[in-house]
Parts: C-alpha cells; sequence; structure tokens
C-alpha cells in the first residue's frame, strides 16, 4: 500500500493544495537556509542521540499513556486513556519542538531567539530553552494574552526572556506572530525564529510536526504494551495544530485508528464567535500559508473568540487543512462552556487540571464516546496542565482571590 | 500602451529618476484618498502605489499598519478601491497606478483583478510571495497588468536573475532588512546589489523602504532609477487628516523630486 505519510510536504512545501512559502522577499534566504540545515540535520545520528537525549533528561519523556478509570467508567463504553503530556517539563507539549529548533538554531550560529506565544505556554518553552544555551530571547505576545495568561509572563521573564505586548490588530496570537515575523525581518541575519506551531511558511510546519511527532511514536508502542492493538481513536485540541499533528502523523497509515481534531467553538459555530476555521472557514493565506482561515466577506482576517489563549487563532496549519480535506482526519468543535464543564468534570474525575486547550479534547468525548462499545481504546491527548488557566476559570466562576 | 512601461520609458528618455510615492486607499477616506492622489501628481510623482488594506500587513513598520487599521474601520475592500481609481482616472489618464498589497486580498477578488475596469490598474505588487512568481502562478490572469518583483539585501545572487527576469513593471530593490518605514541604510550595500540587479533586469530598478528625507533620496537615485516613499507620507496623511489641509505633503514632493531630478 502506498504511504500517504511520507508524501507530503512536497518540494514547495506544499500539502496536497496547502501550505508554500507566502512570506516578504528579505525572509526568503533565511527559510531556504532553515530548510537545507534541517534536511542535512534530520537524519544525521549525532543529532538524532542528543534530541532524545534532551527529551528524555530534560523534558522527561516518554510521557506516559494513562489509564482513565474514572472517566471510563463514567462514560461506561470504551476504555480512555491520556497521553500526558502535561507532565512533561514546563507543562506541556509545546517543549518537544522548542528541544528540536534550538538545536537547529545552534547548528545554524544564530545568537538571538524569537518567538510568539498565545496561551503563554511556547513562550515558555522558548525561554526555557534560550536559557538554556545563554542565547538572548524575546517572545511577542498579544497583549490581551498578557492579561488572561499573566502566570506564563511571570514564568517566561524569570526565564530570563524579554516578553513584548503586542498591540495592534485583535492582540492576540495572530498579532503576536505578526510581530515576530516583523522582528525577523529586521534581525534575520542573527536571529532564529521558533515558531510554535505546524503554522506559518515551509519548513516550519514540517520541521514543528516531525519534532512533535514523539508523541504519535510513544504511542504507537505504548499502545501494543497497553492494550495490544492499536487504539480506535485519538482525540486531540486544534488551534495552530501542533498536539493534534504530533499524535496524528505517525497514524497516518494506520487506518483502523481515528484521528479527532478539536477545534475552538466559542460561543458556538453557528454565533460566527469562534475560532474553528476548519469548521468555518475557507482557504485563504496568512503568515506565510494557504490554508483554511477564518475570512470575512472582503478577504480580511476574521478576529476570533475563544476562551482559550492557545486556541484562539484564526488559521490552522497547512496539513490539517489536507487531513481535513482528504478525509483522513476529522474535525469538529466544542463551545467554550463545553469545554469549561470539562475542565471541572476531569479535574474532578482523575486529579488533573487540564489546559483549557485540552479541555476542549475532553469535551468531545461527550459525544464520541457514544459511537464505541467496551472494547474501544479512546486516546485523549493531554496537551497541556492547567495551572495557567486558574486566574481564567476562577474569574469565569465568580472567585476572586 | 501600459501607463507604467510608458512613464518609465520617457523618464529614461529625458534622462530623469522616478518618484514612486505610495498611501494606503481609504486613508484617511476614500474621497480624500482621491484628493492626494491629485495632490501627488500635481506636486511632481511620476507613479502612485496604492495600498490595498489587510488585517495582517506583515512587511509593514508601525506607521503604515496603523494606516491599514484605520482604513479597514471605513470598510475599504478591493472594490471600493476599484470604484476610487474609477473616479480619479476621470482626471487623469496618464499617471501608472500600482495596486500594493498582500496575496489573500487579491486571490479572494480574482476576478475584479481580471476584468480591471477600464484598465484603471497598470501594475500590481504582491509583498507576500516569492519574487519569482506573479499572479498568473496563483489562477490571476491580466495580461494589461505589470507585475513588480522585490528583490532584498538577502536575495541570493542565483535568484536575483530570475526575479529580475520576472518583472515586467519594474524591480523593487528593498533597500534594507526589516518593514517599512524603518533606517538602516546601508549606501555600498545598496550600490553593489542595484548594479547587480541592473545586469539582469529588463525593466527599470527603483529603491523603496526607509527612504526618508530629499539627502536619501538623491544618494539612492545616484544607483537606481527612481525611489519609493512611502511611512513619511502616510504619516504627513495621519498628521494633517483633521484638517484635510496637506499642503505640507504637496511640498514635501516637490522637494524630494527637485533633488532627485
Amino acid at each position: 500500500m502506498k504511504s500517504d505519510k511520507n508524501k507530503f510536504p512536497d518540494k514547495n512545501g506544499f500539502f496536497g493544495d496547502y501550505g508554500g512559502k507566502f512570506v516578504p522577499e528579505t525572509l526568503m534566504y533565511a527559510l531556504e537556509e532553515l530548510e537545507s540545515t534541517y534536511k542535512n540535520l534530520k537524519d544525521n545520528p549525532e543529532f538524532k542521540k542528543q534530541f532524545y537525549k534532551d527529551l528524555s533528561e530534560f523534558v522527561g519523556r516518554p510521557s506516559p499513556l494513562y489509564f482513565a478509570e474514572r472517566l471510563t467508567n463514567h462514560y461506561g463504553t470504551g476504555s480512555i486513556w491520556l497521553k500526558r503530556e502535561d507532565l512533561n517539563h514546563t507543562g506541556a507539549h509545546k517543549i518537544n519542538n522548542t528541544i528540536g529548533q534550538i538545536l537547529l538554531a545552534k547548528q545554524m550560529g544564530k545568537k538571538r531567539i524569537i518567538a510568539e506565544t498565545g496561551a503563554g505556554q511556547h513562550g515558555v518553552a522558548t525561554a526555557t530553552v534560550a536559557a538554556r544555551l545563554g542565547l538572548e530571547c524575546h517572545i511577542y505576545m498579544g497583549s490581551e494574552d498578557v492579561q488572561r495568561q499573566s502566570l506564563n509572563v511571570y514564568r517566561i521573564k524569570l526565564l530570563g526572556a524579554e516578553v513584548h505586548a503586542v498591540d495592534s490588530g485583535s492582540a492576540t496570537l495572530k498579532d503576536a506572530l505578526n510581530e515576530a515575523l516583523r522582528d525577523w525581518v529586521t534581525n534575520v541575519d542573527d536571529t532564529y525564529y521558533i515558531i510554535g506551531s505546524v503554522t506559518g511558511p515551509h519548513p516550519y510546519p514540517m520541521i514543528v510536526r516531525d519534532f512533535n511527532s514523539v508523541v504519535g511514536e510513544e504511542l504507537i508502542t505504548q499502545s501494543q504494551e497497553l492494550f495490544n492493538s492499536m487504539p480506535d481513536a485519538i482525540v486531540a485540541c486544534v488551534g495552530g495544530g501542533s498536539n493534534a499533528m504530533g499524535a496524528f502523523y505517525p497514524f497516518i497509515d494506520i487506518k483502523e485508528t481515528r484521528l479527532i481534531g478539536v477545534e475552538a467553538g466559542g460561543e458556538g459555530v453557528e454565533t460566527g464567535e469562534h475560532a474553528a476555521p476548519l469548521n468555518d472557514g475557507m482557504p485563504g493565506v496568512l503568515h506565510g500559508a494557504l490554508s483554511y482561515l477564518m475570512q470575512d466577506d472582503s478577504g480580511q482576517v476574521k478576529a476570533t473568540k475563544s476562551v482559550s489563549a492557545g486556541l484562539d487563532y484564526p488559521g490552522v496549519g497547512p496539513e490539517h487543512s489536507w487531513l481535513k480535506d482528504s478525509g483522513r482526519a476529522e474535525y469538529v468543535a466544542v463551545s467554550d462552556d463545553e469545554a469549561l464543564k470539562a475542565f471541572h468534570e476531569v479535574s474532578e474525575f482523575e486529579g488533573i487540571i487540564p489546559a483549557l486547550e485540552t479541555a476542549h479534547a475532553f469535551a468531545y468525548l461527550d459525544t464520541l464516546m457514544k459511537e464505541f462499545d467496551k472494547n474501544a481504546n479512546v486516546i485523549v491527548n493531554v496537551s497541556g496542565r492547567g495551572d495557567k488557566d486558574i486566574n481564567t476559570v476562577a474569574e469565569i466562576d465568580g472567585i476572586k482571590f | 500602451m501600459n501607463r507604467l512601461t510608458k512613464r518609465l520609458s520617457d523618464l529614461k528618455k529625458d534622462n530623469d529618476k522616478a518618484l514612486v510615492a505610495y498611501l494606503v486607499a481609504g486613508d484617511p477616506d476614500i474621497d480624500t484618498t482621491v484628493e492626494l492622489m491629485k495632490l501627488f501628481v500635481a506636486s511632481g510623482v511620476d507613479i502612485i502605489e496604492i495600498g490595498v488594506p489587510f488585517t495582517d500587513p506583515i512587511a509593514e513598520g508601525p506607521i503604515i499598519q496603523k494606516a491599514h487599521d484605520r482604513a479597514l474601520k471605513n470598510n475599504i475592500s478591493l472594490e471600493s478601491i476599484y470604484k476610487m481609481v474609477g473616479e480619479f482616472r476621470k482626471h487623469d489618464d496618464e499617471t501608472p497606478l500600482v495596486l500594493m498589497g498582500y496575496l489573500n486580498t487579491f486571490i479572494f477578488h480574482k476576478k475584479l483583478i481580471e476584468v480591471n475596469q477600464d484598465n484603471a490598474i497598470d501594475s500590481i505588487l504582491v509583498v507576500d510571495i516569492p519574487g519569482e512568481l506573479k499572479l498568473e502562478d496563483y489562477g490571476i490572469k491580466n495580461q494589461n497588468i505589470n507585475t513588480i518583483s522585490l528583490i532584498s539585501p538577502t536575495t541570493k545572487k542565483d535568484r536575483v536573475e530570475s526575479i529580475a527576469k520576472n518583472s515586467t513593471g519594474f524591480v523593487y530593490y528593498v533597500t534594507l532588512r526589516g518593514v517599512t518605514g524603518a533606517s538602516n541604510l546601508d549606501v555600498n550595500e545598496i550600490n553593489a546589489n542595484i548594479e547587480d540587479i541592473k545586469k539582469h533586469a529588463l525593466v527599470p530598478t527603483l529603491a523603496g523602504f526607509g527612504i526618508k528625507s530629499s539627502e536619501d533620496a538623491k544618494l539612492l537615485s545616484e544607483y537606481a532609477d527612481g525611489v519609493i516613499i512611502g511611512s513619511s507620507i502616510v504619516q504627513m496623511i495621519e498628521e494633517n487628516s483633521n484638517s484635510k489641509e496637506f499642503d505640507r505633503i504637496g511640498k514635501y514632493i516637490t522637494e524630494i523630486k527637485q533633488a532627485i531630478s
């Protein structure tokens, strides 16, 4: 059987119709330099050894695949398993990618690191690896997100990085990305831009996917060990889509496993107030890639709405757009209210406070578990822990500290 | 003949340099944009570059970003820009008009560009596509609209040739590493790179990004076939948008045109 997994991206950086390199000319050379560095290094045994050593000793991988007994009993159908990315150092899957990209930056001799962040997890993960190598680090963050993720802002500062609050546009993740791209255009000679999701111009969607695929690779081994078969479904939340892509990618050719991405439905997809481009968007170009995009009737990018800063983004990684069109993955959305309900339920049932992003994946179990019988095995990718969201949730619940 | 091609060849015959002035359509409002375009021409501008507002203009510095935001508050779309350009063309059928913007807007309004009502627009510059490509590569075809490609200080030598040859309007040399309106011009690098571009280009090479004073313009026009002024004009438009008295801009443009002639 022909593999779909290794088909994309093509030499121009496309996944089917999606992807590409849509950036100002000044960045073209930097992208080529990055692509050739990555191509030369990715199968280099020394590089791989270093990457997996750091993942093991610094991040604490492999992360467990944990049987969620009370949640399983609650639904009363298939077994629910949790991929514990929340147990990684810094508290989310984001560290996997930054560990890999900082090695590329080092190899390329870059002295200055920049990144964008929404929920702050990628900012923390980037500041962490930059601190470890003693590199100057600047994090761009929408000023609205600086407010709602203040705990992570302080963590980033503690790690020695500078946080730049971005006021332009909607002052969220998309605007942080704009500003990081502008910094990169200006300081391209000595600066490495660590993009935090499977978004942006080629080769980023490929690089971020590959580094994060350690999640899906571990899942193949762990599924075999723990229930002696491949899972019936993997459920993951999708903003830009890095945690989902990392979990899905190694399973693309394992057709018995359903791949389900859960987008942020905000006030409800039908209201238009959401962040669910795969459910309610159309193809367009943003931040260097052609992909599903939330846009208005004159081609302008629409403001998004989600209780979760990490999912509050109008675009999505181009490989997800391809997986949607090809039918290999399914994309659904849950509302803010459903995600908040799941946030509380998972905390109480399992003793795990999930990130609000992750809570979206859990919320979809209400629908999904009805489709399975007792023999099924369903994996939820617990992309991050919820400590960072305590203030947001407390405020919604009317609690003041 | 395309107005842009004609204007550039006329300037060359006269041994003169081109002055390109930029504004954002709909900033501060669409009627004022038409008035500003007329003022540009009266003050000595050879070519007008019209910024098409976009929510996420990643190549722009803060001054032009804010102008995009102001225009979007007025609901400016490519449709309203075509109406505005039609209005301008009633008064002026000679000044070349270039649209500068981001790919998403052009793809979205593909039909408008293919029709190009009354051939009002002469050229399109898409900021966020590789220089070797043109709108035709994204399925938008119009033979009367020519292409302006960007070459930057970081463009590798092997690509300079193919990008230069891809340009049918003019080659736009980005004079610095940065966004529009920055200020770190490196004259020696600019000189060497423009010389290199000219070896391959079939059309004139103009310089833009970071040119603010008539001194900058004079210096760069020694190497380039013309200069493009954006952020400093957009800033003056912002500062005078309440009174709508733009004499200052006219004076500024005339000074620059004199400096490069």
